[in-house]
């Protein structure tokens, strides 16, 4: 008797999440997308994945509005000053340009994750690091907000490499279990011309918007989006 | 981060006065992060130090890595040597903290193809020379230096054809690079979060 109770929840649980993992890999069109004012604000949230990818993540941020775009978050793999001091940087920089707006422009964290794979890590040791990664991915997007009762960011722009994935995984795990979670836009590099990137082929299928800067890139793929150079 | 050159004083000009000819051009070369030696060692050769003097250029700076720190006194003396003979001076680095007053300093410019660099220069107008590194497996570098001489906005060579390409590069040819327009990324991405577009009623 138990024990078929047991397995009849068991079912139970495997039914619920077999219809929420369809719903948030084949029925993106069935969330509904918010309508904002002009006025309204909007927590974003941007992965800076080193080197080009965060030069390239600060250009695209730097055309936003950061009184809409408001406050805002910089996710940074552990051990990247680099693009601490470049996110900083462009801080500073809006900050100077629009003296007269409030403070509350000027909100922004930083925040820090560990890296799903070093370079030249062995592959072997990688499902250890990426786990890892997963666990303190999850628990910025999924526990804190709960624990908080606050929501991670309503939209992460992202623009590869590798620890990018495990972000967006963590998002994708908030929708399956219907939590809030952020828009996720995915911008391919300026520098892929004829191929997507790894990250670009392992996200497309799972972000919001996905885009590319050279024409040729989606000829094989139904979604995405080209928009011309925007870096 | 930031090095001293790694080159001696430059020697005493030899050779005519510099106000006298279309002299006085400055070309900058950037290998960048990764190793490039081929790059590196095509500058210590005659035909490329020989080109580079046929387009008047008098001062050449190279940001060159590891292959620069690797250099001995002498080999650094003997590049500043061969560059003298073509009234070039040649100053040395392994790595420098930022390039953008090198490329703005720069008639011309030769590079890696690292995307950053690419448009740091073509943002600034400048003649830039891109060659490959073919020593790294991903060629999607390639495949970007490319597409852009497709459109004419740069020049693509290797290290053997270097010397050539400097030659015959024709700078009225190059077709000037747009420069950085905002607009699309800010216009999808409000539309993404479901802002009404700029120039209609809220």
């Amino acid at each position: 008797m138990a024990l078929g109770l047991f397995s009849s929840f068991l079912s139970a649980c495997l039914v619920f999440i077999l219809w929420r993992v369809s719903y948030v890999a084949l029925g993106r069109k069935s969330q509904p997308r918010r309508t904002r004012r002009r006025s309204d604000c909007s927590h974003l949230a941007v992965f800076l994945g080193s080197g080009g990818h965060t030069s390239e993540a600060l250009t695209l941020l730097s055309a936003l509005d950061f009184n809409r775009y408001s406050p805002r978050t910089y996710i940074i793999s552990a051990g990247d000053n680099l693009s601490t001091s470049k996110a900083i940087a462009l801080e500073l920089s809006k900050a100077a340009g629009s003296a007269a707006h409030s403070g509350k422009n000027r909100c922004y964290t930083i925040m820090t994750i560990p890296r799903a794979r070093q370079v030249h890590q062995p592959l072997y040791t990688t499902p250890v690091t990426a786990i890892q990664s997963l666990l303190a991915c999850l628990y910025h997007v999924t526990v804190l907000p709960i624990a908080t009762r606050t929501s991670f960011a309503d939209v992460l722009v992202l623009n590869g490499p590798g620890t990018c994935f495990v972000l967006c995984l963590a998002v994708a795990i908030n929708r399956i279990m219907g939590l809030p979670s952020p828009r996720l836009v995915y911008v391919e590099s300026f520098a892929r011309v004829r191929s997507l990137s790894i990250s670009g082929k392992l996200l497309r299928p799972l972000v919001d918007r996905f885009v590319v800067q050279w024409p040729g890139l989606l000829r094989h793929y139904r979604r995405g989006e080209y928009l011309g150079w925007l870096v | 981060m930031s090095e001293p050159p790694c080159t001696p004083p430059p020697p005493a000009q030899s050779g005519p006065a510099t106000e006298s000819s279309p002299r006085g051009k400055h070309a900058f070369v950037t290998v960048g992060s990764t190793r490039f030696d081929a790059l590196v060692h095509a500058l210590q050769t005659d035909a490329v130090l020989a080109a580079l003097h046929k387009r008047g250029i008098s001062s050449l700076t190279v940001q060159g890595g590891e292959a620069v720190k690797e250099f001995s006194p002498e080999q650094l003396q003997a590049i500043t040597a061969s560059g003298s003979q073509y009234e070039i001076d040649v100053e040395a680095w392994a790595y420098k903290p930022t390039l953008q007053e090198d490329y703005e300093r720069a008639d011309l410019v030769i590079s890696h193809a690292g995307s950053g660099t690419i448009l740091d220069v073509l943002r600034l107008r400048k003649p830039l020379i891109v060659v490959p590194n073919s020593s790294l497996l991903d060629n999607h570098q390639q495949e970007l230096a490319d597409a852009l001489a497709d459109l004419g906005h740069l020049k693509t060579c290797t290290t053997d054809t270097l010397a050539q390409t400097i030659e015959s590069l024709d700078i009225s040819s190059l077709v000037p690079f747009p420069q950085f327009d905002g607009s699309r990324f800010r216009e999808m991405l409000d539309d993404e979060m479901g802002y009404p577009p700029d120039e209609s009623p809220d």
